[in-house]
């Protein structure tokens, strides 16, 4: 967890097949509040871009990204 | 529904109405024969399941707005309105589908239901009234495409990282890149999926063969032919055609998905660069030397899934036969013939949508775990993204009890590094 932001819920999307890390995202932010965030865990290196251009496209938003060896972690605010 | 609103959808049908279609939409006789081709039917026995009864759901709405007998008759020319009623019929026969066209070789006169629940599907967008998750993915493909500039950075760092894994099966001189990207002049683009089992084993492939070739920014897949919109469908596959033009590339090379590698070979037009699935490639290296394989790393029986829209729908069936045998001494066929493979039951973006389908693919794809299990093979070979996802599930479902494998990674671990020239 980013010590700056507080996390409402995690999800472990590691080693999905595609399309199912952005599906379990787009699902998933709806289990928190608006304003609150949750943290996805993703091994695809092509979250990196699948996940900026889903809040882009959802209207939520990505605080930040961190890599730790194999593991992308995403931090994303409900917006909507 | 409004009258507004079915004029707006009239419209969309009829800009579906080409020769073939109107074919299709005229020519059934009700013979049967297709009767007992469709998977779903075959699983679950219900009569909206059979192709026919799915085709029969669009042709009313034809002869209702589109032909004469049904404008005037409508009782007597099979006709039906256009309703939310007729939303929901389209919606369940659009989305029990998987596209397979399975149906079309065994129909007489080769009617195409996957073309025709495309005009279910559009209606369906028209209406919004389409899968949400299959409309969000493609509006992402697309953003992707359009913001590219924003992202790549990040995913270029993103996939530095995967090149030691790369090396782990193909050793490389020092200084030599792995994983290739943005290499303007190089002859082969490889269109990948999201995850790093997609480009892995692909990069050490393309790197043993001595492949002058460079990974692609954008995904393969396209969610805008899933949710079969045309519109989102074409500037999903320009962002590929487009950076395939900017790198000058020979060839574009699909990975292991068979929504992807259909749409780009036979939608993509006339370009300069020819389209090629990775199974494809493969083979060229096998047969050409510029790989060997030793077929001692397979251990157990391996039977192969021909993939609906890379074999049947696309006619890549002798390939993946050629590259098994030089894995395996062991290989035990499905089918007696591939263009009659049960689909897997996961085409047509229902795997996409993920757990909402999950019940409806285990129960519809029955006769594919039959069909496996009678062959005894250990290992479940399969060369397409959806297709592994939903042989993985019916695997963990009907406790099968086979590996599923991708094809491509079969090869990457067998790859003898001995034969590097």
């Amino acid at each position: 967890m980013s010590d700056d932001i507080k996390v409402d819920k995690v999800f472990d999307l590691k080693g999905l097949p595609c399309p199912m890390p952005v599906v379990k995202v787009s699902k998933g932010i709806k289990e928190v509040e608006i304003g609150q965030v949750i943290e996805a865990l993703s091994t695809d290196p092509g979250a990196l871009s699948d996940f900026p251009a889903w809040a882009r496209t959802s209207g939520n938003e990505i605080l930040k990204t961190e890599q730790e060896d194999d593991v992308i972690k995403f931090y994303i605010k409900r917006n909507v | 529904m409004d009258q507004q609103t079915r004029d707006d959808l009239l419209k969309l049908f009829q800009g579906k109405l080409n020769e073939a279609m109107r074919f299709y939409l005229e020519t059934c006789t009700r013979c049967g024969v297709c009767t007992e081709a469709c998977h779903v039917h075959a699983s679950m026995g219900q009569v909206k399941y059979i192709a026919a009864y799915r085709a029969e759901i669009v042709r009313r709405l034809y002869k209702k707005y589109f032909k004469g007998r049904g404008k005037v008759w409508p009782s007597v020319g099979e006709a039906k309105e256009l309703s939310e009623m007729a939303l929901d019929e389209l919606y369940d026969a659009a989305y029990s589908c998987t596209g397979c066209r399975r149906c079309m070789v065994y129909c007489p006169f080769g009617i195409d239901t996957q073309m025709l629940m495309s005009i279910a599907k559009l209606l369906l967008v028209g209406a919004e009234s389409e899968p949400e998750i299959l409309t969000l993915l493609a509006d992402t493909s697309i953003e992707k495409g359009k913001s590219i500039e924003l992202f790549k950075e990040n995913f270029m760092e993103g996939i530095k990282r995967l090149e030691a894994k790369v090396v782990s099966k193909w050793k490389m001189e020092a200084g030599e890149t792995a994983i290739p990207m943005d290499v303007e002049g190089a002859d082969l683009l490889y269109v990948a999926l999201a995850g790093a089992h997609s480009i892995i084993p692909a990069a050490a492939i393309f790197n043993a063969a001595g492949e002058n070739w460079t990974l692609s920014f954008f995904e393969a897949v396209n969610f805008g032919a899933f949710v079969g919109d045309p519109t989102k469908s074409k500037l999903i596959l320009d962002r590929i055609v487009n950076e395939a033009i900017r790198l000058k590339v020979k060839e574009v090379c699909i990975c292991e998905c068979g929504t992807a590698f259909r749409v780009m070979k036979q939608l993509a037009g006339k370009q300069p660069f020819k389209v090629s699935s990775i199974t494809e490639v493969h083979a060229r290296y096998i047969r050409e030397g510029r790989i060997k394989l030793d077929k001692n790393k397979m251990d157990g029986g391996v039977t192969y899934h021909d993939p609906c829209q890379i074999a049947r729908n696309a006619g890549v069936m002798d390939e993946p036969r050629y590259i098994l045998k030089h894995l395996t001494d062991d290989y035990r066929e499905l089918t007696d013939d591939p263009r009659y493979n049960w689909c897997c039951g996961g085409g047509g973006g229902l795997v996409a949508m993920g757990e909402d389908t999950l019940d409806f693919r285990m129960k519809s794809s029955r006769v594919k775990v039959d069909q496996v299990n009678a062959t005894g093979a250990d290992i479940l070979a399969t060369a397409c993204e959806n297709c592994h996802a939903q042989l993985d599930n019916l695997n963990d479902h009907y406790k099968m009890g086979v590996e599923v494998k991708f094809l491509s990674s079969m090869i990457a671990d067998a790859l003898v590094q001995d034969a590097q020239p």
